[in-house]
């Protein structure tokens, strides 16, 4: 049971760190957004889209990262240094016995 | 004139112009195209079309360019058609050199097949030629032209290393031995570069005829381009001085151009007759045209000139400009310089394009102090420097003496390319990168392209010169190259467009491979000024182009054609400076001649301009005027309408 739980524990473990990794990127790091705004200027430049089309992305991707920017500013909910130390796991199976 | 002495001596002779602004066919009074015309029994002659000998060139080679970059990196069918769609900076350059070499191999097979088979040499009469004369663009691009056998060395190594692993697996995994048309078409090209670059270094096979006028900034030139030759391996062992006026009765005018000529052609002789042969050619009233003339020429130039001794010069006067030649001002042409933030001035060779474009710029500059005017030179023969007689650099700064609002500029491509090495280099890379080539700038070969001033390269770095100035002049001054290239640089802007759209097009295409970087966003904001510049050059109101000219038969020619081309790519030209005219004739019975003859010319111009176009007279000055003050008083002798 012992290995069976720190399995468990260490698989969580791994997922809700790639879970708070990807939230820390969406939330924080705005670059996603930069390449988005960079591929709209790109296809102003080629003509794929018109100067109307693009001020919508730009208007729509700068309100996404002021968004981020008023986040970074506001009550930090977990900064890159809080680490997980444990996990609470109830069990069915546990139930049963 | 030397491919007629040559004709005439019993030699089968082929001239080629592989200037873009061709005069050959209006030098032997005919029409000449891209294809031989024979002129006289042993004389034919020739005036390159460097794009339409580039069409031809890739449509017989595009089948095995096309796969040498499927193979060699990700792009698939359409975007290696898109590529090889584009216009190719450099290309007269590029072009002139393969033509030559061209036509310099069949000769030589033509020679083969003579001592072999008296019967082909018959069958292939127009491919045998004893001598190849060439005449080259202006001096810029002539240095252009002979360092371009290096660069098609450089691409053929490019190719090369693209089709490296599709050879490595045709070889030892399918085990087939047998090169390929793209293996083939490799070498051929790399055999081309090497054989031309040793072929124009071989004084046995090439002779370099340097000519000049004895002018002092053509003088400077001289110098500049032979040591620039030397440099590069190419001896020089003749000069030709053209336009030498004769000897003839005093006259104050014709003195004191005279006595200045001579000075030049003396400095020439000390400077440059050590190993060399100084030639005189005599000035014409009427310019040479056909076959005859030229031939009566060819006797009459090898007898030298024996310049008078008689020196009774004095500075020129600007009260030498007669009253009556005073024309009205017109209220319905517009003022051709006042209001444009970008002028450039063009012409053929030695007309007096800086001089005139110098004179505006300062003129520009001192109307309003306030008014910040940048002169650029994007000629890579430079002359500013000769004339301000002062240092003049890549780094725009004021002249000494002169407005202080007035910065100037030679462009030196090359070590402008030199300051963006990294840049440049960073962007290959990344290019590289995006279309799947490994290890980036080493297998394209970057480094030795960076070394080089490739052909194309003034014409790319002077948009980017007039691009970056914008920002910090109102005015920009722009002394051109000769026609031909002037024409190139105006329309680089169109070609670097499309450059830049089918790159972005491949970066978006492979984003998901490789993630747009700092190449896109630079990609992007200069194809957002290279728009703008577009833009601002098809603006009459911002932009304009004014075609300096002599009242000669040769110029004007080029000039109507220069004004053909330039209604094409919308551009407005809202005068012509006729520049070094004798407007004060005097009694003297050549300056009485030139004048004749020079009004002709001119009513000639006055048609081809238009009734929007105002001619610009402007008077000869013996000795010529050089630094900021005396072109300052030259300029208030100009006949303004």
């Amino acid at each position: 049971m012992f290995i069976l739980d720190s399995l468990l524990i260490g698989s969580l473990r791994f997922v809700l760190d790639k879970v708070i990794a990807a939230a820390e990127t969406e939330a924080e790091d705005d670059s996603a957004l930069r390449e988005q705004l960079l591929e709209a200027q790109m296809r102003l430049e080629l003509g794929e889209i018109s100067e109307e089309q693009f001020a919508a992305i730009e208007r729509d991707v700068l309100i996404a990262i002021r968004e981020i920017k008023g986040r970074q500013q506001g009550p930090i909910s977990m900064s890159p240094d809080d680490k997980i130390t444990g996990v609470d796991i109830q069990s069915y199976a546990d139930e049963d016995q | 004139m030397r491919a007629v002495a040559e004709a005439a001596g019993g030699l089968r002779v082929l001239i080629v112009s592989t200037d873009p602004a061709h005069s050959l066919g209006d030098v032997f009074a005919t029409t000449l195209t891209s294809t031989p015309r024979r002129l006289r029994p042993s004389l034919d002659a020739v005036e390159l079309d460097a794009p339409r000998a580039f069409a031809r060139w890739l449509r017989d080679h595009r089948r095995p360019l096309g796969e040498i970059l499927e193979h060699g990196t990700w792009l698939d069918r359409e975007d290696v058609d898109a590529l090889l769609d584009l216009s190719v900076p450099g290309v007269d350059e590029l072009m002139g050199i393969l033509e030559i070499d061209r036509l310099a191999r069949g000769e030589r097979r033509a020679r083969e097949a003579r001592q072999e088979n008296q019967a082909l040499r018959v069958l292939r009469p127009s491919r045998s030629y004893d001598v190849i004369i060439v005449d080259t663009a202006p001096t810029g691009h002539t240095l252009r032209l002979l360092s371009a056998p290096e660069t098609v060395a450089a691409v053929a190594g490019v190719l090369g290393d693209l089709q490296q692993e599709h050879r490595l697996i045709r070889e030892q995994l399918a085990r087939i031995g047998r090169p390929e048309a793209a293996d083939r078409l490799i070498a051929v090209l790399a055999d081309q570069a090497r054989e031309t670059a040793a072929r124009l270094r071989d004084v046995q096979q090439t002779a370099f005829v340097w000519v000049t006028l004895p002018e002092e900034l053509s003088r400077a030139e001289t110098g500049d381009g032979i040591a620039a030759l030397e440099r590069a391996g190419i001896t020089v062992r003749d000069i030709v001085v053209n336009r030498v006026l004769p000897d003839g009765g005093s006259c104050p005018t014709c003195d004191r151009r005279r006595a200045d000529e001579r000075n030049v052609i003396a400095s020439i002789r000390r400077r440059f007759a050590r190993g060399r042969t100084i030639h005189t050619v005599p000035a014409a009233i009427k310019e040479p045209r056909g076959i005859g003339a030229l031939a009566s020429l060819a006797r009459s130039g090898a007898k030298g000139l024996g310049l008078r001794a008689n020196d009774t010069t004095k500075p020129f006067r600007a009260s030498a400009r007669p009253a009556a030649i005073r024309q009205r001002p017109s209220a319905l042409r517009p003022q051709p310089f006042s209001g444009a933030s970008l002028l450039f001035f063009g012409g053929k060779g030695g007309v007096g394009k800086t001089t005139v474009a110098a004179t505006v710029a300062l003129r520009l500059a001192r109307a309003d102090r306030h008014r910040r005017v940048l002169l650029l030179s994007t000629d890579p023969a430079h002359s500013l420097a000769d004339l301000f007689r002062s240092e003049v650099g890549d780094a725009a700064r004021p002249l000494p003496g002169g407005p202080a609002n007035l910065a100037v500029r030679e462009l030196d491509a090359a070590h402008a390319l030199e300051m963006r090495r990294t840049q440049f280099e960073d962007a290959l890379d990344e290019i590289a990168a995006a279309i799947g080539v490994e290890g980036a700038s080493a297998a394209i070969g970057t480094s030795e392209l960076m070394r080089l001033a490739p052909p194309g390269i003034d014409e790319l770095f002077g948009v980017l010169g007039v691009v970056d100035a914008r920002a910090d002049y109102d005015v920009i001054v722009v002394d051109t190259a000769p026609t031909g290239h002037a024409l190139r640089l105006l329309e680089m802007p169109q070609a670097a467009r499309e450059w830049m759209q089918v790159l972005l097009r491949v970066l978006l295409k492979y984003r998901s491979l490789v993630r747009p970087g700092q190449l896109a966003a630079e990609l992007v904001e200069l194809s957002r000024s290279i728009r703008e510049l577009i833009a601002l050059l098809r603006d009459p109101e911002t932009t304009r182009f004014i075609a300096v000219t002599r009242a000669a038969e040769l110029p004007r020619r080029e000039t109507a054609r220069l004004l053909g081309r330039l209604r094409r790519l919308h551009l407005a030209v809202p005068a012509i400076v006729v520049n070094a005219l004798t407007l004060a004739p005097g009694r003297c019975v050549r300056c009485r001649a030139v004048s004749a003859a020079e009004k002709r010319e001119l009513a000639s111009l006055r048609k081809a301009c238009g009734r929007r176009c105002a001619i610009i007279q402007t008077p000869l000055s013996a000795p010529p005027p050089r630094g900021a003050a005396a072109l300052n008083r030259w300029s208030k002798s100009w006949i303004e309408p």
